[in-house]
């Protein structure tokens, strides 16, 4: 009898081929189009190859696979002991880079450390995620609980508040589909996620009334200009306030087109990929500069990937992706328990949700906000976070069978 | 789904989760189809319009050929210093940076000791902004400036380098920078060779400019047959469908009078167009040629450069400030082989435009109007010429030649006679005595031809004239507006009665009507090739340059008959042996026409124009050559000349002799060719 389970084992290998495969189509995909999208400008500019983002971004590739093997050493119980202690240090540092944090663009979300730059929202998301996992990973039956429910519902709008304040709109609002999720899948009874997720359509419809009807004076949320425009485009909502003069109103048109430009470029690149696209670092609309510079390699790279390759293009980035996702799936129903079911639950969530608000931002499904892709958007905090988020998976997988 | 199926029913959320995240995917799935897949066509052309502008491209002029080839209108090459905006985009950043920060330490910004790093976080802590010490528009006007501040430094330098001071004007760049920022801004529109090569020079170079090579119209001989040539203007007229199809336009040329006018479309050729891929903040990137250019054809005329100068020069003789014209007609088939109207201009000088100062002092200056072409264009009494068609009505209505006529001596001055009608007395210049046709004739008697005149009557004297086509355009090759018709009246107002004797008998000497000098000219090769009238003709063809295109030429057949005159041989052979003897007979008035070998025949004029308290004269010489066979008709006319005789009979001596020579050489040159 024990010759069966011992081959079934090591054709069972501990790594998950699939979900590891997707992930370095993605590697390949993202280091291919940072370097087309920044590496002429780079290479005219004379910059070092270690100074490329393209090379910045595979180092950070790197770091983060070194990170999931170091991760997966230990399994994810004696992990989830410390998710609490992680939980409170993401805390502290979002409150520093309130404090301290570096500003771009009017909004205050980078933590200066010397030659990298870091930023905690990031870290937020992850710590946040283990944090509520070992929380709701308690029986079922003492989810039932109000006040328990109250203190799971404060965790996850700490952060919120916190992230919002920065302003980052977009990583904020991460927080909600998460935290339903996982509730959902932890079993919290129906009647309080009902009110949640009535709570949660309440609290949206909110924040967008007060961005986008309040006057000036009664704003809570003070999001940039530049925030609030894009917003505003995305529910084609005036620009101007109901008792502006004419003046005004010709400037808010102006300011309008303005800041529709994005959204429209990142649909022309796009569009006129057609289905087999233009080729890999033949694409116009970030070499002309029509897609925003600063934003072409991180927010909009999907834009550069669907121009130069295309439909086919965008499918295999979607088809990698939906790789990753339904194998988090998989994992989560294999787990060995709930922490575990907990864990990939959330991960797939998080993951999702960035996948579709930044794909669906570029072909104007969804408003711009900033949330970067994962694994192709250039930025190291962000694949850094998105790889250990896939190592939780992989460290769930890896332990199932170890009761 | 596979993993959906491996999920026991147990684990319902899950079953949810891939639910919703499989829903997902799919909705990004469909968002991609419609743009990329329905959309695409769509966003493909609003990237191209953004992208590309395109620019029309004019074509290189057709040249202007004479008989034999020789080009009187061409193109030459000239060089133009342009500054490409693209290539200091930098530049203007850096300055734009650096008055900035000029204006906000004027304005106290940015002034004492950084703060410390307490009060920055203070400054922190209650999230201050920064207050924005310049507004927008104040902002825009510095962009200008910055702009403004590198070009005219680019300027600056060209203009010391090239030693010739140049100016940029503000409002000039911003409107270059508003409008056509992906063109160069031309600086600079004429390089001489010398600049040229002080710019070329290897050690000096600059960002930004360079020396672009462009053909414009060059007229080689200056002002030789500029009537004819017309000149040009730049174009700024556009079909609504061109204006549609381009976003820029290069400089282009239309003809605005003479055969650069009449033969505008051929000679401009085909437009052709370019693709300027423009980056997003307008500058140029790249070019792509979309469809070239399709040269203008060239156009061939009847002129003979030679006998142009000759003609030129013989006119010049006159006094160097006459306003005169002539013609020369090939008779044997209605060829213009010169024309020439004086004052002329230099068509060139129209390239650039004609200064406001050029205008009044040269060309709006009265009676001179330099741009009138008094060939086909100016209408002037024939006086004495006109006895040709007195002539010709007398014969055709039995007039024996023989027959003598007496004229009266005038009583204010018994050395010239005079014709008297009722109580008016018409003078002479011719002495009282007896006359035959030919001493008549010779001696240009007016009252010898008022009488004839008022024997044959209006109508068909009128009649005899538009037998000539008096009274309608030539229909030469010209723009119809250059193309008179002069004043001839219609049978109808004769009729009416309101032509007194008075007018009949002035008009029998030339007086009352007007003719343009190709109509006379016209007139004469009638009486010389025998009673044929032909259209004269000025283009002999239009040539691609391109030898393998299709059509190649388009040919004006020469010698292309209007009518017959209908006259009889003998009566016009009588008119010729008088013509001759006018040159010939010292008692005639054409005299100074005469030359050696070579049988000048010809008619002189003088009109008088009377007007509100002025006296002027139109001087004539309407002459054909050799009498034996005729082949040229020339015509001369000098406005305020002294008389036809004195003053237009030796220009036609002169031209005269060219033509004589020139019959000599190429007898010459044919015998000696086997």
């Amino acid at each position: 009898m024990t010759p069966i389970p011992t081959t079934m084992n090591r054709r069972d290998s501990g790594i998950d081929w699939p979900l590891w495969l997707a992930v370095l189509g993605l590697m390949v995909v993202g280091a291919a189009f940072i370097s087309s999208t920044t590496g002429s400008a780079e290479l005219a500019r004379g910059a070092r190859w270690y100074d490329w983002t393209a090379t910045r971004q595979v180092m950070a590739y790197l770091l983060g696979l070194g990170l999931v093997f170091v991760l997966n050493l230990v399994d994810y119980g004696r992990l989830a002991r410390w998710s609490l202690v992680a939980y409170w240090i993401a805390m502290a540092l979002l409150v520093g880079v309130y404090i301290f944090g570096a500003s771009r663009h009017g909004a205050r979300r980078w933590l200066d450390l010397g030659p990298i730059q870091f930023q905690p929202s990031e870290l937020a998301k992850l710590t946040f995620l283990f944090a509520m996992a070992n929380f709701l990973s308690r029986p079922a039956g003492e989810l039932r609980s109000p006040a328990l429910f109250a203190k799971g519902l404060a965790m996850a709008v700490l952060p919120f508040v916190l992230i919002l304040k920065q302003p980052d709109l977009g990583s904020a609002l991460v927080f909600m589909p998460t935290t339903l999720v996982m509730m959902l899948v932890a079993g919290v009874p129906q009647r309080f996620l009902v009110k949640l997720v009535g709570g949660t359509l309440l609290l949206v419809t909110l924040i967008l009334v007060d961005i986008l009807v309040a006057p000036p004076g009664w704003r809570m949320i003070q999001l940039q200009d530049y925030q609030r425009h894009r917003l505003l485009v995305y529910f084609d909502a005036d620009f101007a306030p109901r008792d502006a003069t004419s003046e005004q109103r010709l400037r808010a048109s102006q300011v309008k087109r303005q800041m529709s430009w994005n959204v429209e470029q990142a649909m022309i690149s796009v569009g006129s990929g057609g289905i087999t696209g233009k080729g890999w670092r033949e694409g116009t609309q970030h070499r002309l500069g029509y897609l925003p510079r600063l934003g072409a390699h991180n927010d909009f790279i999907f834009s550069v990937i669907a121009e130069e390759k295309g439909f086919l293009g965008s499918v295999l980035v979607l088809a990698l992706y939906a790789t990753i996702l339904f194998s988090g799936i998989k994992i989560a129903g294999e787990a060995r328990d709930r922490l575990g079911l907990l864990l990939a639950s959330g991960v797939v969530t998080l993951l999702f949700t960035h996948v579709f608000v930044n794909i669906g931002m570029n072909i104007k499904l969804m408003p711009v906000t900033g949330i970067p892709l994962p694994l192709l958007s250039a930025g190291g905090t962000s694949v850094i976070c998105s790889l250990v988020a896939l190592g939780i998976l992989q460290n769930v997988h890896l332990y199932r069978r170890r009761y | 789904m596979l993993v959906f199926d491996q999920l026991n029913k147990g684990e319902r959320p899950l079953r949810l989760l891939a639910l919703g995240t499989g829903l997902g995917l799919a909705v990004l799935l469909a968002g991609l189809v419609r743009v990329q897949i329905l959309g695409r066509h769509r966003f493909q052309q609003s990237l191209q319009t953004q992208s590309y502008k395109s620019v029309r491209v004019p074509a290189m002029r057709g040249r202007i050929l004479d008989r034999s080839g020789r080009e009187l209108a061409g193109n030459s090459p000239r060089y133009r210093l342009d500054v490409y905006l693209e290539e200091l985009s930098r530049e203007f950043t850096r300055e734009y940076a650096r008055i900035r920060k000029e204006l906000l330490t004027a304005r106290g910004a940015g002034s004492g000791a950084p703060p410390d790093l307490w009060t920055r976080l203070l400054a922190k802590m209650r999230r201050e902004k920064p207050k924005s010490l310049i507004s927008p528009q104040e902002n825009e006007l510095l962009w200008r400036q910055a702009r403004f501040n590198v070009v005219s430094n680019v300027v600056v330098q060209v203009s010391t380098r090239v030693g010739m001071p140049l100016n940029l004007a503000e409002s000039d760049l911003h409107r270059h920078w508003s409008n056509s920022r992906a063109l160069p801004l031309a600086v600079l529109r004429k390089l001489s060779p010398q600049q040229v090569a002080l710019l070329t020079e290897q050690s000096w170079s600059m960002r930004g400019i360079s020396i672009e090579l462009q053909p414009v119209r060059s007229y080689p001989h200056g002002a030789l047959a500029a009537h004819l040539m017309g000149h040009l203007e730049r174009a700024d007229d556009y079909s609504e469908e061109e204006e549609e199809a381009f976003d820029y336009r290069l400089r282009d040329y239309r003809g605005v009078a003479g055969l650069e006018r009449a033969f505008d479309s051929a000679l401009r050729g085909t437009a052709g167009a370019k693709s300027i891929l423009v980056n997003s903040a307008g500058y140029r990137v790249g070019e792509t040629i979309a469809s070239p250019a399709v040269p203008g054809q060239n156009l061939v005329t009847t002129l003979d450069l030679g006998l142009q100068q000759a003609v030129e020069a013989s006119l010049a003789l006159v006094n160097g400030d006459e306003r005169g014209a002539v013609v020369v007609l090939d008779v044997r088939n209605g060829d213009i082989l010169s024309a020439a109207s004086a004052p002329a201009f230099d068509p060139g000088e129209w390239i650039d435009g004609v200064s406001r100062a050029r205008w009044t002092n040269f060309y709006d200056v009265p009676k001179k109007t330099p741009l009138m072409n008094r060939i086909t264009d100016g209408a002037y009494s024939p006086g004495s010429t006109f006895k040709i068609v007195t002539a010709l009505t007398a014969l055709e209505g039995g007039m024996d030649p023989a027959r003598l006529y007496t004229v009266e001596p005038n009583p204010a001055n018994p050395g010239k006679g005079a014709y008297f009608l009722g109580r008016h007395k018409i003078g002479d210049t011719a002495p009282p005595g007896e006359y035959n046709f030919r001493r008549a004739f010779i001696r240009s008697s007016n009252s010898y031809f008022i009488d004839q005149g008022l024997r044959a009557g209006y109508d068909r004297l009128l009649a005899t004239a538009h037998r000539f086509h008096f009274g309608e355009p030539t229909r030469t090759q010209l723009p119809p507006g250059e193309d008179r018709t002069a004043w001839m009246p219609d049978g109808d107002e004769a009729r009416s009665g309101r032509w007194q004797l008075g007018r009949l008998a002035n008009f029998s000497i030339g007086q009352e009507v007007t003719v343009t000098p190709l109509q006379l000219a016209v007139m004469v090769a009638t009486v010389a090739n025998g009673g044929t009238v032909y259209y004269p003709r000025l283009v002999d063809r239009l040539e691609t340059g391109d030898p393998l295109s299709v059509p190649r030429t388009e040919q004006v057949r020469p010698g292309q008959v209007r009518s017959l005159l209908g006259a009889r041989p003998e009566h016009l052979a009588i008119l010729r042996d008088v013509m001759r003897d006018d040159v010939l007979d010292d008692e005639g008035t054409g005299k100074a026409a005469r030359i050696q070998d070579y049988g000048v025949c010809g008619k002189t004029g003088t009109a008088e124009i009377k007007g509100n308290g002025f006296k002027d004269k139109v001087t004539w010489f309407a002459s054909f050559a050799p009498y034996e066979s005729p082949r040229y008709a020339v015509i001369v006319m000098v406005e305020s000349g002294g008389s036809g005789g004195g003053t237009c009979a030796p220009v036609a001596r002169r031209i005269y002799e060219h033509l004589r020579d020139r019959d000599l050489a190429s007898a010459r040159g044919l015998a000696s060719t086997p």
